[in-house]
């Protein structure tokens, strides 16, 4: 049985970030070392991503994975055509400067944009459908469940919600002492 | 008939309390407001007979009966009636000497109504043919006949319901005959129809002869010296000791209870003493000083000294004719029998034949150690001469006592008269007087410091019941007198006698107030303690008394007083109001008996109660502590269950075959032990097979039924899986619609996730396509 995560402090999360941005800043260096002119056309193919990774407020960076992934698909046949044809800066420098190439990249960031803002509406009713006939499906379930075993079947459920009601009511009083004794 | 009964209940009422002619005014039966008397004997009900209307003074049945008896509606009280004093011939009421009453001719009843009853499936005993020569003071006689004898001269009592008799004594006597004794030859209970009630009817071999006293005519009843020793104390001191030997005391040994046997009027022998509490029926004058201060219910079983001074008593009547002292009121009988001696008192003032006096102050010693024995009786029979008994009368004290207005010169005269007088005894018990006389006067100061220490004990619970006035007076009249009777609230017994008087108490009153209040303050471990020797009978005694007084305490179902009138009595049949129709004298009755009330009683009342459960726990050989438990639970259907367990151990244990009735009765009460079971499917499978079980008359396996382990046990397993289920569902149910939970923006964020998802699967198709056609 999995244990339920602590949810991480304000610190140790800052720690975290620091780390990964160390990680990445070591992993681009050794690519840039190793893979420049990729990374060049990257880097500029990849600006829109960038930017969307920075505005991106969405749960798990939704749109930037959107974004980027679509993105990826109007880079992806120039760094190809690097690594088959001639592999040089130049070369790599040529490309990011070509305005259609540029045009390429950018419009599938565009792409992608379109695609994060119109599909979500769509399968969030979708969802809400599923969604609702799943509840009716579990209350179903839970008058069933009645039928069968009578009320009390449902004193654990009971209980739970007294429990939380009391841990809820404490805590209020808590407040209302703190408060009385500010 | 009917009118009749209702007359007899409603003459029982009416006389409750009503003083009585005094013996001493010439009457021959004892005063019902006589010492130690006036609870029981002032009290009249119903006679077996039906009819009632002759049954009054000392054997008046219970109230309870009286209330129980069907049709009992009472008509408008009649004028008080003058006792009936005796069934006996003028000329022995001129001679003094007390015969209870015995019963008058009854009114003939239609024998097309009445037809003859039959008795253990052999006797017939008709309703319609009374013999009030033979009755019993708590019993009518009644022709009976042998089916399988015909011709055979027989006679059946018909005892009252309700008051206890000797069942133990009649089976012994069944078993074996006493010479001496007339012969019983069967028992058994029976509906008496007269009366519609379950009675205890005994058969005897019919005295051909009549009554002893009946044969003198018009004389007095009168033996001479030469003949007293082979006609009347042979027969009767061999009926002693042969009772003696099984450990039994007749105690019904007086003058109108010696019939003769044959014709010629040789055979003469002691009559029968079942039918009533040992020494119940008994005049005061025939009782032993001790046993004469208790309550007539309340005497005690004895043993077979207290039969020799009924002996004695006897003699002395048969050899003078008459009552010596049949002038005195019973109160100044027991005065003077306690400062004179018995001997002194009765024959101080006669003329007894020379060879008579010393087997008559043998008799009459107020001592049980000091009075013949059955070895010293023989030895005078065969003519050898005992070293006389030395009379020894009380200790004169220099002063006499007064209190109420008397002059009292006994320590047992005053623990008489204190317990007759509570307030006026508490005023000199607390004001030292009663110490004061002690120890000038009497110079007992022995007696003295045990009072003073009873009042000490008594300040220390001065607001508790254990330190009320009736409680120190009643320790006070033990340390005065240890070997009187317990005398608490009017409510006098000896220790012996506490089961009959608890029985009497119950029946007549319907609670055991006082009885309880005795063993609350044990006051009974209080008289062990007074008693000068302990000998082994009064320790086995008195370690039952303090299981009672466990059992009184707990006010559980199985325990309190109820389980005391059980354990106590025996021989006394369940009194359980569902059962007030039947005879329960066993535990193998019970089940039947209540199997065949079923139909008659409200489906909605439970086969249970007090009573059932207190007659249970006594008489069932097997634990069942845990059933009373389960049954005093007070959750409804822990307690069916537990009632259903008993009597489905007891059919099991007793082996009895079917119970359809009781089956059907237990089978329509179990609704709520079936609702033990969570789930509906099982409940409903069970309602559906109790029908045929209830046909098997099975209660072990409707017991299995309601309360199998196996399927009670996965009955719980799959409500706590169920409950866990419907948490869970409960839970899921919470995390898309629970409160604080925005659905829509769920919504949203799954869509951009699975957009983002379908992004990324869309870019490495893409890829790979790329990568495919590069190759290419």
């Amino acid at each position: 049985m999995k244990r339920p995560q602590q949810p991480l402090s304000q610190e140790e999360q800052r720690k975290r970030g620091r780390s990964y941005l160390t990680w990445a800043l070591l992993v681009l260096t050794f690519l840039a070392v190793i893979a420049l002119p990729t990374m060049i056309v990257m880097f500029f193919g990849l600006l829109p991503t960038l930017v969307a990774w920075i505005v991106d407020r969405t749960k798990g960076k939704a749109a930037s994975i959107t974004v980027g992934s679509v993105n990826f698909i109007g880079v992806f046949p120039y760094i190809m055509n690097l690594w088959t044809d001639f592999n040089s800066v130049d070369r790599a420098l040529g490309m990011v400067s070509d305005i259609f190439t540029l045009l390429v990249m950018y419009s599938a960031a565009a792409f992608g944009w379109l695609m994060f803002l119109s599909m979500p509406s769509g399968i969030s009713s979708f969802v809400l459908v599923l969604q609702q006939r799943k509840v009716a499906a579990l209350r179903g379930e839970q008058k069933d469940l009645i039928e069968e075993w009578g009320p009390d079947v449902a004193s654990l459920v009971e209980m739970q919600k007294m429990e939380k009601q009391e841990a809820h009511m404490e805590l209020g009083m808590e407040g209302i002492e703190l408060e009385v004794l500010d | 008939m009917a009118e009749a009964l209702d007359q007899a209940v409603e003459t029982a009422e009416s006389q409750e309390g009503t003083p009585t002619p005094q013996e001493g005014e010439g009457g021959v039966v004892p005063s019902a407001d006589s010492p130690g008397e006036t609870r029981e004997q002032a009290t009249a009900g119903t006679s077996p007979d039906g009819a009632g209307a002759q049954t009054s003074g000392p054997t008046g049945p219970p109230d309870k009966i009286t209330a129980q008896t069907p049709k009992a509606k009472a008509p408008k009280a009649e004028p008080e009636k003058p006792k009936e004093e005796t069934s006996a011939s003028p000329i022995v009421k001129s001679t003094g000497i007390p015969i209870p009453d015995l019963g008058g001719p009854l009114p003939q009843l239609d024998p097309g109504k009445y037809p003859p009853i039959l008795v253990n499936g052999r006797y017939l005993v008709s309703p319609s043919m009374a013999l009030p020569e033979l009755n019993s003071p708590s019993a009518l006689a009644y022709v009976a006949e042998d089916r399988r004898e015909p011709g055979r001269q027989l006679f059946a009592l018909i005892c009252k319901p309700g008051l206890p008799v000797r069942i133990r004594l009649m089976a012994e006597l069944k078993n074996q005959m006493i010479h001496g004794m007339i012969p019983i030859v069967d028992y058994g209970p029976v509906l008496w129809t007269p009366i519609e009630q379950t009675a205890i009817v005994v058969i005897f071999e019919r005295p051909l002869g009549g009554r002893f006293i009946d044969a003198f005519g018009e004389h007095a009843p009168k033996i001479n010296e030469y003949e007293i020793g082979k006609m009347l104390i042979e027969p009767v001191a061999h009926a002693v000791s042969s009772l003696s030997q099984l450990d039994f005391a007749h105690r019904a040994i007086r003058i109108d209870n010696l019939f003769f046997m044959d014709k010629e009027k040789r055979e003469l022998v002691l009559g029968e003493c079942f039918t009533s509490p040992a020494g119940f029926d008994q005049p005061m004058i025939y009782e032993p000083l001790d046993r004469a201060y208790a309550m007539p219910s309340g005497r005690g079983a004895g043993m077979s000294y207290d039969d020799m001074y009924a002996l004695g008593i006897l003699l002395l009547f048969t050899l003078q004719g008459y009552n010596p002292i049949a002038r005195m009121s019973d109160e100044e009988m027991l005065a003077q029998k306690a400062e004179k001696g018995s001997y002194q008192c009765l024959c101080g003032n006669e003329r007894i034949p020379l060879a008579m006096i010393e087997p008559l102050r043998g008799l009459l010693s107020d001592d049980d150690f000091e009075r013949w024995n059955m070895e010293a009786l023989e030895q005078w029979l065969n003519g050898q001469k005992k070293t006389p008994i030395q009379r020894r009368p009380a200790e004169r004290p220099k002063t006499a006592f007064k209190f109420s207005g008397r002059e009292l010169r006994t320590t047992r005269s005053i623990a008489y008269a204190f317990s007759k007088n509570v307030p006026e005894a508490i005023k000199v018990i607390k004001n030292g007087k009663l110490e004061q006389w002690l120890r000038s006067s009497l110079s007992a100061s022995d007696i003295a410091e045990g009072i003073s220490a009873v009042l000490a004990i008594s300040k220390i619970h001065e607001n508790s019941p254990d330190g009320a006035d009736e409680v120190l007076v009643s320790k006070v009249c033990m340390r005065l007198d240890p070997h009187a009777p317990i005398r608490y609230k009017n409510f006098a017994f000896m220790p012996d006698g506490f089961g009959t008087a608890v029985a009497v108490e119950y029946l007549r009153k319907g609670n055991f107030q006082i009885p309880g209040e005795i063993l609350a303050r044990d006051l009974l471990s209080y008289w062990f303690a007074a008693q000068h020797s302990q000998s082994p009978d009064l320790v086995a005694q008195e370690k039952a008394f303090q299981t009672l007084r466990g059992f009184a305490k707990i006010n559980e179902w199985g325990y309190g007083m109820e389980r005391c009138l059980y354990e106590l009595n025996s021989s006394l049949p369940c009194q359980s109001d569902l059962l007030r129709l039947t005879y329960v004298g066993h535990t193998d009755d019970l089940l039947n008996a209540l199997d065949g009330v079923a139909d008659q009683i409200d489906a909605q009342t439970r086969p249970m109660d007090k009573h059932i459960a207190a007659y249970i726990a006594t008489h069932f050989k097997y634990d069942i502590t845990p059933h009373l438990k389960a049954m005093t639970d007070p959750k409804e259907e822990t307690s069916l269950i537990g009632m259903l367990s008993l009597f489905a151990l007891m059919q099991w244990r007793m082996k009895i075959e079917s119970l359809l009735g009781l089956s059907s009765w237990l089978g329509g009460l179990l609704s709520p032990a079936i609702g033990t079971y969570h789930s509906r499917t099982t409940r409903r499978k069970i309602e559906q097979e109790i029908p045929a079980l209830v046909r098997k008359g099975s209660l072990p396996e409707l017991f299995d039924l309601i309360d199998n382990a196996d399927r009670r046990q996965k009955d719980t397993q799959d409500f706590e899986e169920a409950q866990v289920a419907f948490a869970h569902a409960e839970a899921e149910i919470e995390s898309i619609v629970g409160e604080g939970v925005d659905q829509e923006k769920a919504a949203l964020q799954t869509g951009e996730k699975v957009t983002s998802m379908i992004a990324i699967v869309i870019s490495m198709i893409a890829t790979t396509v790329i990568i495919f056609v590069s190759a290419i």
